[in-house]
């Protein structure tokens, strides 16, 4: 009998040792009050740790989703922390990560950040039940750049500006004797390309412009930036009718038209291996040892020059595809902070946002740290990085217009027209079997 | 008297487990904060384990044989039928990753048969998994023969064919990916890139994939063809029979189960292909079907995959994962009895 008891004894003690043990690694955060088993309890407070400052008080956590801005963000925490006491974790994820996947994990295990981040549209259509309404907030009155939800109420936080057009190296051109102010129709492109081609061998070039339309990995290239400036360029920044078009699974057929000239134009002064198969590195190694005069990337590649060792000078110019001129580029914010309403710390997320914003050590975190462009009218830093300067130019006289793809329906440049652009690229199909495919494509995706 | 005592506690503790494990459901259900919770349910399931054990009765081995394999059940329960079941559920609903707002039925699985990329994606599925599966097999056959004959250095080259299976089926992937658009592009100077091509494409895919998994299905048959018993071989040499008969009419049916083992594998991984699929092509170059355009590589797990993330249909995706699901099971189970019927019995 006493054997049995021995026996069961040990068999309990075994189940309640494996169950105990995974039930405190899903609640290290609340167990670490309970003295109850010393080991576990500091094994979780140590875990739990991260979480909780020495004074008590939850730690903000953010997750980021620009993984190149990861360090300038955990040094301002820091400083921040410094400064008010209030401790900031900052969980970045980039680099390929599905950033959405992650956050519905992290929701349905209750593990939600106080900020996160949201791309646009289809993501905010997708947390808006989440999000905090960040209307009142200082920072909101000081800047265009933050996300609005239907009623016009600010719920994203801008932390970066982003822009692009067509980016030229500026002594190619020079040579060349083409000034880039005078970029601003289709025209004075077919002109330029037409004078830089002639002069390739002089000036060491292998083509005049670094185009990449692959579909598998430069669909976002092509389907959603170059495309954008269908949908944006010379309208105003409020204009939404070309999108709102789009969404019905409708194309304006003759601006379309215009754009998948310029694009064939684009095509036609490619290297056409970068074209039709060259990856985001490809491209930009082309451009940046010098061996093109313009790339259709943006100011993001900014802190990549450095490591080509790139010494010429550059700036932005307008993807100018219509025959009237078009004078500004496509400037927004690439994705926006959000504050989590189930959040505790709802009232230190703001008091952070705003620090952020407002304060002179977060405008340098953001713009001199990150290298990028700060969307706010008060900030007075200077960005040092060539093309942040020429796109803060831009900024700075209102001549811009905005990411209106980022509202498009998600997925689409990966799975619609992305795919159309590398046919047309490859020469494949005509500009007319481009107008319909592309208006095809947008219909079915959209019908969907 | 023992056995009243003895019941009269089983069912105490029964009645208390099932109180805390209940109060606890109850409370998660609620959307309770309270910490405690978690530890209510354990201690709660501890207590209806020991009633169960106490319980005096006839069948107490099979309570016992239950008590062992609960730890394991609730695991696999909870890691593969639970998430099982949900998936088929999420299938008929809007799921969007967080929450559904209505079920649909099967809504969803007509839906998918009327697109375009999901059908295409099917049938470019069922090409490659036949060629792949035909391409692996003979390849690995032909080098463990290479490995089991008496050629000079068999262990080296056994080694080397393996290899390429221990590398991650991505990193493989981007390596091939650069060979194909860089170095094959400047070996043949002014060629176009292989991936460009969509027909060129499907055959690189191909071509990975054979060299990545050959290696892996030739060891099983240098197992199976090591096991040939020598006599056997031995009295077909006596009886003069060569070396080609010897293989065709002694070796292969002395390892037909090998067969089965190596064309199931071969079959269940062409299928679930994702991995090269995606770091060589990720379904690029596109392929005209009249006015419309599809992904020419995308196969069906990356079709998936494209559904539920980039297109953030997470319902769309999950009735995907389920038809592929029985398509595999009734592909597989189909193929294991149609070989099982040809096997010799040693």
């Amino acid at each position: 009998m006493t054997k049995k008891w021995l026996a069961a004894l040990l068999t309990g003690s075994m189940i309640l040792g494996c169950v105990t043990g995974c039930g405190n690694s899903t609640n290290n955060a609340t167990v670490s009050g309970d003295t109850a088993n010393a080991g576990q309890a500091s094994a979780a407070g140590e875990s739990s740790g991260s979480t909780q400052t020495a004074a008590g008080k939850d730690a903000i956590r953010i997750v980021n989703g620009k993984i190149e801005i990861d360090e300038a963000l955990k040094a301002y925490a820091k400083l921040y922390q410094e400064k008010t006491g209030q401790e900031v974790v900052i969980e970045s994820m980039g680099g390929g990560v599905d950033i959405n996947g992650a956050l519905k994990g992290y929701l349905a295990s209750g593990n939600m950040p106080d900020i996160f981040v949201f791309g646009g549209e289809g993501d905010y259509q997708t947390w808006k039940d989440h999000m905090v309404d960040l209307d009142g907030e200082k920072w909101a009155a000081d800047t265009d750049f933050g996300f609005k939800d239907e009623n016009g109420k600010t719920v994203g936080f801008p932390y970066a500006v982003e822009g692009y057009g067509i980016t030229y190296n500026k002594d190619i051109l020079d040579k060349a004797g083409i000034d880039p102010k005078t970029l601003t129709n289709a025209a004075a492109y077919k002109e330029a390309f037409e004078t830089i081609d002639r002069m390739k061998e002089e000036l060491g070039l292998v083509a005049v412009c670094s185009v990449a339309a692959e579909s598998g990995q430069m669909y976002w290239s092509t389907g959603n930036h170059i495309f954008g400036w269908y949908l944006s360029a010379g309208l105003d920044r409020n204009d939404h009718s070309l999108i709102n078009q789009l969404k019905a699974g409708e194309l304006a057929e003759e601006r379309l038209g215009e754009f998948a000239a310029f694009f064939e134009l684009l095509c036609q002064y490619s290297d056409p291996n970068t074209l039709i198969s060259g990856t985001y590195d490809d491209q930009l190694a082309q451009w940046a040892q010098g061996k093109t005069a313009f790339i259709t990337q943006g100011n993001w590649i900014d802190p990549s020059l450095s490591t080509y060792g790139v010494t010429f000078d550059c700036g932005i110019a307008p993807l100018a595809f219509m025959s009237q001129d078009t004078t500004g580029v496509l400037a927004d914010c690439p994705s926006w902070w959000a504050v989590y309403r189930e959040g505790k710390n709802i009232d230190a997320a703001k008091a952070f946002l705003n620090e952020l914003a407002l304060s002179e050590d977060g405008q340098k975190c953001l713009v001199t740290e990150c290298g990028a462009i700060s969307p706010y009218k008060s900030c007075t830093i200077e960005p040092e990085l060539p093309l942040a300067r020429c796109l803060k130019g831009f900024v700075d006289a209102g001549n811009t217009y905005s990411w209106q793809w980022t509202k498009m329906p998600e997925g689409i440049a990966m799975n619609a027209t992305g795919l159309v652009f590398s046919l047309y690229a490859k020469g494949e199909i005509s500009k007319e079997q481009f107008v319909t495919m592309f208006k095809t494509a947008v219909a079915d995706y959209v019908a969907q | 008297m023992e056995r009243v005592t003895k019941r009269v506690v089983s069912i105490v503790l029964l009645i208390a487990g099932a109180v805390l494990a209940i109060t606890a459901l109850y409370m998660d259900i609620t959307g309770s904060v309270n910490a405690v919770r978690g530890n209510l349910l354990i201690f709660g399931v501890i207590l209806l384990l020991f009633g169960l054990y106490l319980i005096p009765t006839a069948n107490h081995r099979n309570i016992i044989n239950f008590l062992f394999l609960f730890p394991l059940m609730i695991t696999f329960a909870i890691t593969v039928l639970l998430p099982f079941v949900l998936g088929i559920f999420y299938s008929m609903t809007d799921w969007t990753g967080i929450t559904f707002t209505k079920f649909v039925g099967l809504d969803n699985y007509i839906q998918m048969f009327k697109k375009a990329d999901y059908l295409y994606s099917l049938v470019i599925t069922f090409i490659y998994t036949v060629l792949n599966m035909i391409a692996v097999n003979i390849t690995a056959f032909t080098l463990a023969l290479l490995c089991t004959s008496r050629v000079k250095g068999k262990d080296f080259y056994r080694a080397a064919f393996f290899v390429p299976n221990l590398i991650g089926g991505l990193v493989l992937g981007y390596v091939w990916q650069f060979i194909f658009n860089k170095v094959l592009v400047s070996l043949f100077a002014g060629s176009m890139s292989m991936l460009a091509d969509a027909n060129l494409a499907f055959a690189a895919i191909l071509i990975v994939g054979t060299w990545q998994y050959a290696g892996y299905i030739m060891m099983i048959y240098v197992t199976g063809l090591q096991g040939v018993p020598k006599d056997v071989l031995e009295a077909s040499c006596v009886d003069g029979a060569n070396q080609w008969r010897t293989l065709t009419k002694i070796k292969m049916p002395m390892i037909a189960n090998t067969f089965t083992v190596c064309i199931f594998l071969t079959l269940v991984n062409s299928f679930k292909q994702f991995d090269l699929n995606l770091a060589i092509t990720n379904g690029a170059p596109s392929r005209i079907l009249g006015e419309r355009v599809v992904n020419a590589t995308e196969f069906l797990a990356l079709n998936i995959y494209n559904t539920a993330i980039s297109k953030n249909q997470y319902a769309m995706g999950q009735t995907k994962a389920v038809v592929f699901f029985i398509i595999l099971a009734i592909v597989s189970l189909t193929q294991v009895s149609i070989s099982k019927k040809r096997e010799v019995e040693m």
